[in-house]
């Protein structure tokens, strides 16, 4: 029965995708401009404990020389003064019992639609929560200063992105009397994950004198087409992989077997924090490493 | 009238449809239900003092106890009676053992829409569209991306299941599974084009996991659920009557169509509710249906109710042991992965079980 009645669902459907796709289209720009936001009750003005959900916003509050505050952190988290404190769980699925438990007065969260809605959930809870986001090297900057004013160290904090400014400044003038190798910065081999433009490796690579080959990538983590890198032609690969799986058969490939492969030396440039400077010091001496003496203070 | 004859034939001498036998099941069930709740809320990843939470209002044990345990474990018990009821529901109507909720399209839909969300990164309906403004604004874009994903499917299937009766359960299910294919193809486009920070939040969404929700949401979730539970149970008593057959079934009255379409949307819309929710939860409306189904007969009016509470149970301890996983990984494992490592060896023992006392059922 009823075959002649089809067209009903079906122009439902189109209109449910018609409405998906003007949704999806108006939002693109509108997710990229994420910026700085709290969530929940105010902070109080003297915060004494402090959870952090991701490693880089327990070294923002490290080097403000507050890490008597911490009283949580991510279990990612691997520096050794935070070694025995609790852990309540990862980026995207945080322990809600466990930050409740610490009755911390101040989260730091990344936020991300991963961990939206148990950090709601928590702000509800009468959790003052600083959702900072670290994609680019001005993102990083802003959370150091929006943690020092939280903790009431402003002075600390502005010491550290002066810092971090200065460096840029000082390997920027370095850098523009040598010669810019070609670098491909990977994350991972298998697949090929490389720093692309709006990445903050990206950024700091182009201070540091060097030529992104994967600067025409379409996101700032994409996964690179292994023919481009090929065609790209780098002089130097950072390796940045936490595995080495995939490495050999790269490494392998004309035009990477000629390139210099270099390690990062700490995890400075993995980290969007307050290590960036140091970071940047260490990638501009594997960029350089015949010019370092001057450049190095 | 023609309730004895389906009975006769349905419960092959497994007990029957009594009202006694039925209350009684009910009460257990529910007792069962209801016990489950008392302990989920009791223990978890924190210690907490009973009495501290009972009677200082403002304490951070009362906090976990009201605001974390209670309506977690009820969000639980909502979306787990609304899987179980489905599966049972999908089983008969569809005539295949293996249907469960997902079957019919709605995961794959669902899985679809928040991939989707997630890959582009959105977090709040209001950065979808900022203007809507208000309680709107804050519901979560992957909740309401996958809840669109999966009417998109439910249209999909019931359109297919229009035209001549007797191919409708197999055009159903074949558009399920076909649907199903072809968003688990695209998800798996939207992963490889996805940066890897955004491929963990896509994994663990899909993976399926009981989160936090706001008192209005499960109120809302919880009469989509009782609602869609309804429909199935009222209709139960005419979908033992599909299984003779649909010929025979209009031959008794049965408006054979209609039921089927109700059953198609009831179980559609409950699975699509709790989708959005969890992300996919898988083996719990396949599971527990067959578990009561081999215990107490294929007797619809019995299993929608008894599965519903079942699912709910189940569903809560599983997430309960999730919780109590913390402390040994740092993490909680997505619940979707206990109630499979769970139900799965059960489902077998049970299984074998019966089969070596020679009751296939």
């Amino acid at each position: 029965m009823n075959t002649t009645s089809t067209s009903r669902p079906r122009s439902g459907m189109s209109v449910l995708l018609a409405t998906v796709l003007c949704l999806l289209a108006g939002t693109v720009s509108a997710a990229e401009t994420s910026s700085l936001r709290t969530l929940g009750p105010p902070a109080p003005s003297k915060v004494r404990r402090v959870v952090t959900l991701a490693p880089s916003l327990s070294e923002m509050v490290l080097s403000l020389g507050a890490g008597s505050t911490l009283v949580g952190v991510s279990r990612f988290d691997e520096a050794k003064e935070v070694a025995k404190l609790p852990r309540v769980g990862g980026f995207t699925d945080p322990s809600v019992e466990a930050v409740i438990a610490l009755k911390p007065d101040l989260l730091l969260v990344q936020p991300g639609p991963g961990n939206q809605r148990p950090v709601e959930k928590m702000a509800e809870l009468g959790v003052p929560v600083l959702l900072l986001p670290l994609h680019s090297v001005a993102d990083v900057l802003a959370a150091m200063r929006a943690v020092g004013k939280a903790l009431g160290r402003e002075k600390e904090a502005e010491a550290v992105v002066v810092g971090i400014e200065a460096t840029r400044t000082r390997i920027r003038e370095a850098a523009k009397k040598l010669p810019a190798p070609r670098v491909l910065f990977v994350y991972g081999f298998e697949p090929l994950v490389v720093a692309g433009p709006g990445s903050f490796a990206d950024e700091l690579l182009r201070d540091a004198g060097g030529i992104n080959v994967a600067a025409d990538a379409s996101s700032a983590y994409p996964v690179y087409s292994v023919e481009r890198v090929v065609r790209a032609r780098a002089t130097v690969v950072v390796d940045a992989a936490d595995v080495d799986v995939g490495k050999d058969k790269l490494r392998a490939l004309p035009g990477l077997s000629s390139a210099r492969w270099v390690d990062l030396p700490s995890m400075s440039l993995l980290q969007p924090g307050p290590s960036l400077g140091r970071g940047l010091e260490e990638l501009f001496r594997l960029l350089h490493p015949e010019g370092t003496g001057k450049a190095a203070p | 009238m023609s309730e004895p004859a389906t009975s006769q034939r349905a419960h092959g001498g497994a007990g029957g449809f009594r009202a006694s036998r039925a209350v009684m099941l009910f009460g257990g069930f529910l007792v069962l239900a209801v016990g489950c709740l008392a302990v989920a809320v009791r223990f978890g990843e924190q210690s907490i003092s009973l009495t501290a939470a009972l009677t200082e209002p403002t304490s951070t044990d009362a906090v976990i106890f009201w605001s974390l345990r209670l309506p977690r474990a009820l969000l639980g018990a909502i979306v787990g009676a609304g899987l179980a009821a489905s599966g049972a529901t999908l089983q008969g109507l569809l005539r295949n053992p293996l249907a469960d909720p997902f079957v019919l399209g709605v995961s794959g839909g669902a899985a679809m829409g928040a991939t989707l969300a997630l890959a582009v990164g959105l977090g709040t309906v209001g950065e979808v569209a900022p203007g809507l403004g208000g309680a709107m604004a804050r519901l979560s874009a992957p909740a309401l991306f996958s809840f669109l994903g999966a009417g998109a499917a439910i249209l999909f299937v019931l359109s297919a299941s229009r035209g001549s009766a007797s191919r409708a359960p197999y055009a159903a299910l074949l558009t399920g599974v076909v649907f199903n294919a072809f968003a688990s193809a695209a998800i798996t486009l939207v992963k490889t084009l996805s940066a890897p920070d955004r491929l963990g939040e896509i994994l663990y969404w899909l993976a399926g996991a009981l989160g936090y929700e706001r008192g209005g949401t499960l109120a809302l979730s919880a009469l989509l659920q009782a609602g869609a539970i309804g429909v199935m149970w009222v209709l139960s008593a005419r979908l033992n009557l599909l299984s003779l057959g649909d010929d025979d079934a209009a031959s008794l009255g049965v408006p054979v169509a209609a039921t089927r379409r109700w059953l198609l949307l009831a179980a559609s819309a409950s699975v699509a509710g709790a989708v959005a929710l969890t992300g996919l939860i898988g083996f719990v409306g396949l599971i527990v249906p067959h578990l009561l189904r081999l215990a107490f007969g294929p007797d619809q009016r019995l299993l929608v109710p008894l599965s519903a509470l079942g699912g709910a149970a189940f569903l809560v301890l599983s997430d309960l042991l999730a919780r109590l996983a913390f402390p040994l990984f740092g993490a909680e494992p997505p619940v979707g992965v206990v109630t499979a490592l769970l139900g799965g060896p059960l489902f077998l023992a049970l299984l074998r079980r019966r089969v070596r006392l020679g009751t296939s059922h």
